[in-house]
């Protein structure tokens, strides 16, 4: 141990001998922490809401369905139990959230336009404990109970209709002997949400007024059910399996849209392969002020070679040398790093290009997301490779015979 | 008209918490074609006072006149071009670019003179040869003796013909016989081309060759003697 | 001839090694830039190219507030003539006329609301890929017949195949009820399911019979032969339309599109810079140190005369020798990658499905310009450049005799 308080003592001694060079290696090395740690903060950000943002539009990270439903999402393809049973057996359950819910597609008819829209027939209160979208209601009041005769539609599905609180809208449908069935509502409330295109699909209805007109009493198409962690629902999945009897189709929501279920995946691949990159690019500039550290000291390493140290310890001597140099670079990138993280917790506002950003399926703002996880990657990553990039010239600085060492012009 | 005329120079050097006096009031004129040896101990102000002639450095008060101009209160820009065209400097040691040959030492200073490239060929060729380095001339330093070297910076302080050759104790890193044979080559210049050569040193020898001996002594001058050349 | 040159290419090599780690950062960064930003670009211009040439054109007129707001209200009188005489002025054939309207298409077993466009049979081929991505039976042809082509998926959610009646209900343009009966004629299948489920097209003249158009639409869709070729060709039919027309570029068309290419060209920079940055470093590092160990050098240099700016100038050629070396190593490595890649294809895991997002296939096929190969590495040489500064100026403050006491 004392060797090794010698050699550091040495290493932390030689970094300052030229601290110009020290300074300006130690600035770029915090610099690509910062830049490893921040662009991925943003990154982690922007998916893991739009992670969010999806599941919430799904909604829920597990599904029931029909097997044909997803094909052909029609009022034909009714899940086999019955709405009566389903409760039943979900309220046995523990999962977290769970709600029956009645979608089909539907044509709303306002005054003056008409628009193909999503009808979905909800229980209130069960939606909720799946925070699905039409429980952020605006203005007006959302669905008091599944008998309410009034629907909830988006902010801009208003807009393009023409219409407003309170005022009437015809919802037309097909039943299952593919008669038309339609209904007039009264608009109860507007919602919101993250997407535009969410606000302008999705009508809430409630739940048995819907099954009335569709002739599909105690019927459902959908069941939708919340988990505890979106990362992970294989448990809740497999749960919901048992729960149900019949011919029905059970998925998480990584195969409900491959697209955000690959996202998660390309996602960690991205940042790995992000932070590998920058410090490789780093590595060039790492390497080269360790082969100029013992270029300048030959000398004095054949000097300390004659007097009896061994090669090992200047091997040493230079890894941990390379090592401090990383170290204060990591506290010093790691800080910066934090530091503007923080203030920009209340989102960055990128608006200008939000029908772009909804095209990825983001929102227009991005508010960066700092996790542990992340973090310890970026410092490992540095750390490593660091610690392999200083082996070469560290190894040649120990392999000196001190004679040549000490003459050397 | 004088070569070089220096009136009451002084300059002094802060070392930790003591002033050293390295010009103390120095005053002497240099004919034009003279020899002349600056001696000192080490720290007498040789250096200093050569510095100072040749523009390297301003002293803290007094005049330097160069050939009839007065050059202590030059810009750094004109000092610059007056070292480049009229006064050549020759080191101790080190006086050559490492990774040029003697060839490209000497035509270095031309291409920044603005000589043509035909003209600069010529004229290497010729001082080259001048300064007995013949068949040498795509050697690098790190290929040439100490001797060789030394007269490559020669070739490269006088190739541009100035007025003025300076040198700071030429031969220190010199055995004796390759002292003298530059010594020589020194008075050769000087009885051709009637080039002025100053030349700092503490070496006897080089002392000997001197037809004007200047002895320092704390940044003064102490003795002034005009002797017979060796 | 000229020794300065080679003094500062001689410089360069008096520590091999370090200029060829710094010349090896340079490398690797142009390198990646290179494959990347090809990548990038080919990328941003197929997407733009599928999406435009699916359905949407480079130009579309229509009436002021349609695009918005879609109303079918909103149209472009005498939309057949119009079309026709666009045709003539701007002499090309890629022009044709739509209708839209939103309407509930049921077979017998089924229904589904969707968008039915009225087109120009002869004309919808040159300005839309659909009508060539007919699989079963054909494209429309009679331009009032009651026919109508739909998407696979569609077909398939209606229950239908070639010779199926569909019976399609809406509202007219004056409000009132539409209603009319169509043979499916062909199936189309563009790849892309959103367009497979919610698109149908029957011909302009039945569209209008059915929908009381009257002789109005709703877009005349222009495609041009390239990109640069639109903002002329959209001036030149500004000047020809009625000035109570408007005329949109697929900038407004389809603004997700291009915002989407910046939001990504954002990001992308982000990442590039901080790659620049760092081979900055790693350039000022390396000048800065090759700079202090030729102090006592440069002293003696200075005083034979030569001017400091001089030597800075000295400085930043060997700063743009050791750019070049890696600007011209880096262009090439990187692009005999994105060519080999061209050859090969390009793909990731997670790729396919975020490619169907965007219009584009699931393998990719870079291709490398002129542009691609030196816009990465010419800004880090002009970034080594930058880094060269403080270095060179360190020199214009040195003073020859103070640099003389410098070891040698």
């Amino acid at each position: 141990m004392r060797a090794l308080a010698v050699v550091s003592m040495l290493a932390w001694r030689n970094l300052w001998r030229n601290h110009r060079r020290t300074i300006v290696m130690v600035s770029a090395i915090t610099i690509a922490v910062w830049a490893m740690i921040f662009m991925t903060a943003l990154m982690r950000g922007m998916v893991n809401d739009m992670i969010r943002d999806g599941i919430r539009a799904l909604p829920g990270h597990v599904q029931v369905h029909h097997p044909d439903f997803r094909d052909d999402p029609s009022i034909n393809n009714l899940i086999p139990m019955s709405d009566a049973a389903l409760t039943a057996a979900f309220s046995r359950s523990d999962l977290d959230g769970w709600s029956s819910r009645v979608k089909v597609p539907a044509i709303i008819s306002s005054e003056r336009e008409s628009r193909g829209v999503t009808l979905i027939g909800v229980d209130p209160e069960l939606e909720q404990s799946i925070e699905g979208i039409g429980s952020n209601v605006a203005e007006g009041r959302n669905l008091e109970d599944v008998n309410d005769g009034g629907v909830i539609i988006g902010r801009k599905l208003a807009e393009k209709l023409d219409t407003e609180l309170g005022k009437r809208v015809v919802l037309m449908s097909q039943d299952p002997d593919n008669e038309i069935a339609d209904r007039g509502y009264r608009v109860v409330g507007l919602f919101e949400a993250n997407l535009e295109l969410q606000e302008e699909i999705f009508v809430f209805a409630g739940k048995a007024t819907l099954q009335k007109m569709l002739g599909i009493e105690n019927q459902v198409t959908e069941v939708a059910v919340l988990a505890a962690d979106y990362r992970d629902v294989s448990d809740e999945t497999e749960q919901v399996r048992a729960l149900m009897n019949g011919d029905v189709e059970v998925l998480p929501w990584q195969e409900l849209n491959n697209y955000l279920g690959s996202m998660l995946k390309v996602m960690d691949g991205f940042v790995l392969v992000w932070m590998i990159v920058v410090f490789l690019a780093l590595s060039f500039g790492l390497v080269n002020t360790l082969v100029m550290a013992v270029f300048e000291r030959v000398r004095e390493i054949g000097l300390m070679l004659a007097l009896g140290m061994r090669p090992a310890s200047i091997l040493g001597q230079i890894i941990v040398e390379s090592i401090l140099l990383l170290i204060i670079g990591l506290i010093l990138g790691n800080t910066l790093a934090w530091a503007s993280v923080v203030p920009l917790q209340d989102g960055i506002d990128i608006s200008a290009v939000a029908q772009g950003m909804e095209m990825f399926g983001a929102s227009s703002i991005l508010y960066p997301e700092l996790t542990l996880d992340d973090i310890v990657l970026a410092n490992v990553v540095v750390l490593v490779l660091g610690f392999f990039a200083s082996l070469s010239p560290a190894w040649r600085a120990s392999r000196y015979e001190p004679i040549e060492a000490i003459t050397k012009v | 008209m004088s070569a070089v005329r220096c009136i009451d120079l002084c300059k002094t050097y802060r070392q930790g918490d003591q002033d050293i006096k390295a010009l103390d009031h120095v005053t002497l004129e240099i004919k034009q074609g003279g020899f002349v040896c600056l001696s000192a101990p080490s720290g007498g102000g040789k250096t200093t006072l050569l510095n100072a002639i040749g523009g390297l450095d301003s002293p803290d008060s007094g005049e330097v006149w160069i050939a009839g101009k007065r050059i202590d209160n030059l810009s750094k820009g004109d000092l610059a071009q007056l070292r480049l065209t009229q006064i050549g400097f020759v080191f101790q040691a080190y006086n050559l670019i490492p990774v040029l040959t003697a060839r490209e030492n000497v035509e270095f200073v031309m291409q920044v003179q603005g000589v043509p490239a035909n003209e600069r060929q010529e004229k290497s060729t010729a001082i080259l040869e001048e300064v007995g380095l013949k068949g040498l001339e795509s050697r690098r330093p790190a290929e040439m003796s100490g001797g060789q070297q030394q007269r490559v910076a020669v070739a490269r302080a006088i190739v541009s013909r100035p007025e003025l050759v300076l040198a700071d104790e030429p031969t220190a890193n010199l055995d004796s016989k390759t002292s003298d044979e530059l010594m020589q080559l020194f008075v050769e210049l000087n009885e051709h081309h009637n080039t002025t050569f100053v030349i700092a040193t503490h070496d006897q020898r080089v002392m000997s060759y001197a037809r004007r001996l200047i002895r320092m002594l704390d940044g003064r001058i102490v003795d002034d003697i005009n002797q017979r050349a060796a | 001839m000229n020794i300065i040159l080679r003094l500062a290419w001689r410089n360069l090599w008096r520590q091999p090694r370090r200029t060829w780690l710094t010349v090896g950062a340079m490398v690797f960064s142009n390198a990646l830039l290179v494959f990347m930003i090809s990548i990038q670009f080919s990328t941003y211009e197929l997407m733009i190219d599928n999406t435009l040439q699916a359905f949407t054109g480079h130009i579309q007129v229509q009436a002021p507030g349609y695009k918005d707001d879609l109303k079918m209200r909103q149209v472009v009188p005498d939309v057949i003539e119009l079309a026709s005489s666009l045709r003539r002025e701007l002499g090309t054939e890629t022009i044709a006329a739509r209708a839209a309207a939103f309407a509930l298409a049921s077979s017998e077993e089924r229904s589904y609301g969707l968008q039915i466009y009225g087109v120009e049979t002869q004309f919808e081929s040159f300005v839309s890929t659909i009508p060539g991505l007919v699989r079963d039976g054909r494209y429309l042809k009679d331009q009032d017949a009651a026919e109508i082509v739909i998407g696979k998926v569609l077909a398939r959610n209606l229950r239908v195949s070639l010779g199926d009646e569909v019976t399609l209900l809406g509202s007219g343009r004056d409000g009132s009820f539409a209603a009319a009966i169509a043979t499916v004629v062909g199936i189309f299948d563009s790849g892309v399911p959103d367009i497979d489920r919610s698109i149908a097209e029957v011909p302009l003249g039945f569209f209008d019979d059915v929908f009381y158009m009257e002789g109005a639409g709703h877009q005349i869709v222009i495609t041009a032969p390239d990109l640069i070729s639109v903002d002329p060709l959209k001036m030149q039919t500004e000047a020809l339309v009625p000035a109570s027309l408007a005329v949109h570029d697929w900038d407004a068309l389809q603004p997700s599109l291009k915002q989407a290419i910046q939001a990504d060209l954002g990001s992308a920079f982000f990442m590039y810079g901080v790659l620049v940055i760092l081979v900055a470093f790693s350039v000022l590092n390396t000048q800065l140190m090759s700079v202090l160990e030729r102090t006592h050098e440069f002293g003696i240099t200075m005083s034979l005369g030569i001017a400091p700016g001089r030597l800075g100038r000295l400085v930043f050629l060997e700063t743009a020798m050791m750019g070049l070396l890696g600007l011209v190593l880096g262009a090439l490595i990187g692009g005999v990658v994105t060519v080999w890649f061209g050859y090969t294809g390009f793909s990731y895991p997670g790729m396919e499905e975020m490619a169907v997002n965007f219009n584009l296939p699931s393998r990719f096929y870079p291709q490398a310009s002129i542009l691609t190969l030196f816009l990465g590495p010419t800004i880090v040489f002009v970034g080594g450049m930058f880094a060269a500064i403080y270095p060179a100026l360190r020199l214009h403050w040195l003073h020859p005799v103070e640099a003389m006491r410098a070891a040698p």
